[in-house]
């Protein structure tokens, strides 16, 4: 039997509103996230993918309530948690924490190690005195630090070592659901590895369930068990990840898993690439019908007519294209 | 065959206050005509320095304490400034990581490729104007004749690399060095600067170095390849060699530490951090965090030896009195 769904998206919608024209009397609206639905089982990875302008981390902030939502539902454990008031959240926010993508930014220099990862305990009142001192260094051991570290400042350490603070601060109030955003970009690829080993690990150990935000495709792969391909605020394909690498059906993510580079020289040389033509239109002013038919070469009339439905074509499989059907027999 | 460049023991040090930094310790490389070079390694490898070296770019203070390079047989350290500002942008090119920041935003795309054309070559305005509209035709901009007069903002990330690539050719350059030219893009788009470098350097015949941290871009491009690790090249190649045979540690380290697209095997990580080159080690820069470091790595830097015909590795294993340590580890 299949798990049961830990966090269940329904049509989230998150605009972000411009005034715009002389008097800045004209609104106008950004449609980050524009009526996408998917669930995350419990313990679990699930890989959000996109290019930049997609909407990949506005999902994972409005999900945590970073950003208010606009429309739509957010169902954590089976309960809405999309309007709940700042004081309701309370107890959420010590089942959901994220990790940020740069290492550099999202640690306060001016606090010691111990005091940022110490500062979750404080405001969810889940430890004081020694018992907080003994959680900082056991927290430290977790994610490969040692004891000495935790009264120093975040500027002694590298990018690598300063994410691992950043995962620790995330581990402190025990949350089941950690929404990673671009936790590995920042970093070398020689640590890249040793990041998303230690993520996996304690997968395993506690039983996590990550949302797993990223634009690196290969490594998305590595991690997700489930992957959605966003482009601009829609939800494009949502398959299990060897599926969606084996056979991609919508024609965004075959262009886009056909743009990563291979390293390896003879592979590469074999490859024949679809070369998407074109950028991302701007979101202010998305296309009519489905957004990406303006660098689509299958496109035909009633695409820009009509704006496709994310369906599921095979079990557990979701694409949203009007010939997806044609494209998952191959008859187109 | 001549060399159109070669480098023979260059040094590059940054004087700060706390010390002398040795971001390059000692690199020797050529390159043929029409060769296409990859430089690989991680941040602070010193492969961006080596390249600013050879451009004379460094500012205080940064300064190439000693080595020779030469580029069609004169040597580019004795040149004085009005020299090198002959040879740069006319007959050595450069791109940058981030288009962003590298075309200067008051004025237009194409008074920035005029300035390019008229500063090396006796044209009239009308003419560079003329040379202008049809590079920007070369590098895929629609509509070349209009958007000559767009300013920089007015051109999304992809397109700006574009300009960058229109500015560094127009001079019709022997060697272009790009540095992490598709690091700032999104994937679809560094597919397609990839394949226009890929495309230009057949047409044009120009010769490049492309330095990255993305093996995948490496094994797209390059047909040679230095991997560089603590101001050291460890490894250098044919790319088959580089990717199916790698003779150093730290080239077996690195391949192994990226996802394999066709499966989810546990990543292999480096443990440890790089170097401080403020204060770099005696031996191997890699020893401390190499599995098969023996005594003498710590104390002695190696020298290159042989593994095959254009293929040499800096590491103590490949001495014949070295233990025999089979190194396995190529993508294949």
């Amino acid at each position: 039997m299949a798990a049961e769904n830990l966090l269940e998206i329904k049509n989230l919608q998150k605009y972000f509103s411009k005034n715009t024209g002389f008097f800045k009397k004209k609104m106008q609206h950004l449609k980050a996230v524009d009526d996408i639905s998917f669930t995350i089982k419990k313990g679990e990875t699930f890989g959000l993918v996109g290019e930049s302008g997609c909407g990949k981390s506005t999902t994972g902030r409005t999900i945590i309530r970073l950003y208010d939502v606009t429309g739509g539902e957010i169902i954590y454990d089976g309960k809405d948690i999309s309007t709940l008031t700042e004081k309701e959240l309370t107890p959420y926010r010590r089942k959901i924490q994220m990790i940020f993508q740069d290492p550099y930014a999202s640690l306060n220099t001016r606090m010691t190690v111990g005091d940022i990862i110490g500062e979750p305990l404080d405001i969810h009142n889940l430890a004081k005195g020694e018992a907080r001192q003994k959680r900082i260094y056991e927290l430290l051991h977790t994610v490969g630090l040692s004891k000495e570290h935790a009264s120093r400042y975040p500027h002694e350490f590298s990018g690598g070592q300063r994410q691992r603070i950043g995962i620790a601060r995330a581990l402190a109030v025990e949350p089941e659901f950690i929404i990673c955003d671009e936790p590995i970009s920042a970093l070398d690829v020689s640590i890249q590895a040793q990041v998303v080993n230690m993520l996996d690990d304690l997968q395993k150990e506690l039983g996590l369930t990550y949302l797993f935000i990223a634009h690196d495709l290969s490594m998305v792969k590595h991690i997700s068990d489930r992957i959605g391909v966003l482009y601009l605020g829609k939800m494009m394909e949502v398959a299990e990840s060897d599926a969606l690498y084996d056979h991609p059906i919508h024609p965004y993510t075959k262009a886009l898993l056909s743009s990563i580079p291979i390293p390896d020289p003879e592979l590469n040389a074999k490859v024949d690439r679809e070369i998407l033509e074109g950028d991302v239109p701007s979101p202010l002013n998305p296309p009519s019908g489905c957004r990406f038919r303006t660098r689509c070469k299958y496109a035909e009339g009633i695409c820009a007519e009509k704006e496709p439905v994310l369906e599921e074509i095979v079990e557990g499989r979701f694409v949203a294209c009007h010939f997806a059907k044609e494209f998952n027999e191959g008859t187109k | 065959m001549e060399k159109l460049i070669e480098l023979k023991d260059v040094k590059t040090s940054f004087f700060t206050h706390l010390g002398e930094v040795q971001a390059v310790r000692g690199v020797s490389f050529g390159l043929n005509k029409g060769e296409a070079l990859g430089i690989v390694g991680e941040s602070g490898s010193g492969k961006s320095i080596t390249s600013m070296s050879i451009m004379r770019l460094l500012q205080n203070p940064g300064k190439v304490k000693s080595g020779e390079i030469f580029f069609k047989g004169e040597n580019l350290l004795e040149k004085n400034k009005k020299d090198m500002m002959a040879i740069r942008g006319n007959e050595i090119a450069m791109i940058f990581q981030d288009p962003m920041t590298s075309l200067n935003p008051v004025y237009t795309v194409g008074n920035q490729i005029i300035e390019a054309i008229r500063k090396h070559q006796n044209v009239t305005k009308k003419e560079a104007r003329k040379k202008a509209i049809n590079m920007l035709e070369i590098v895929g901009i629609p509509d070349p004749e209009k958007r000559i007069d767009a300013y920089p903002h007015e051109f999304s990330g992809g397109m700006r690399q574009r300009v960058m690539i229109a500015i560094a050719l127009s001079c019709e350059p022997d060697l272009l060095i790009a540095d992490e030219p598709t690091t700032a893009l999104d994937v679809t788009i560094q597919a397609q600067i990839l394949d226009l470098m890929k495309d230009l350097k057949v047409k044009t015949g120009t010769s490049i170095i492309l330095i990255t941290h993305d093996l995948g871009v490496v094994a797209d491009v390059c047909s040679r390849v230095l991997v560089m690790y603590g101001g050291l090249i460890m490894e250098e190649g044919k790319v088959e060699d580089i990717f199916y045979n790698p003779q150093h540690p730290y080239t077996v380290g690195l391949l192994k530490s990226i996802p394999k697209i066709e499966n989810k095997e546990r990543l292999i990580p480096i443990d440890g951090t790089p170097p401080d080159l403020l204060h770099p080690p005696k031996g191997c820069p890699f020893a401390a965090r190499c599995e098969h470091a023996m005594n003498i790595c710590m104390e002695e830097r190696p020298d290159f030896f042989e593994c095959g015909e254009g293929h040499r590795s800096l590491c103590w294993l490949k001495h014949p009195d070295s233990p025999k340590v089979k190194l396995d580890g190529g993508v294949r």
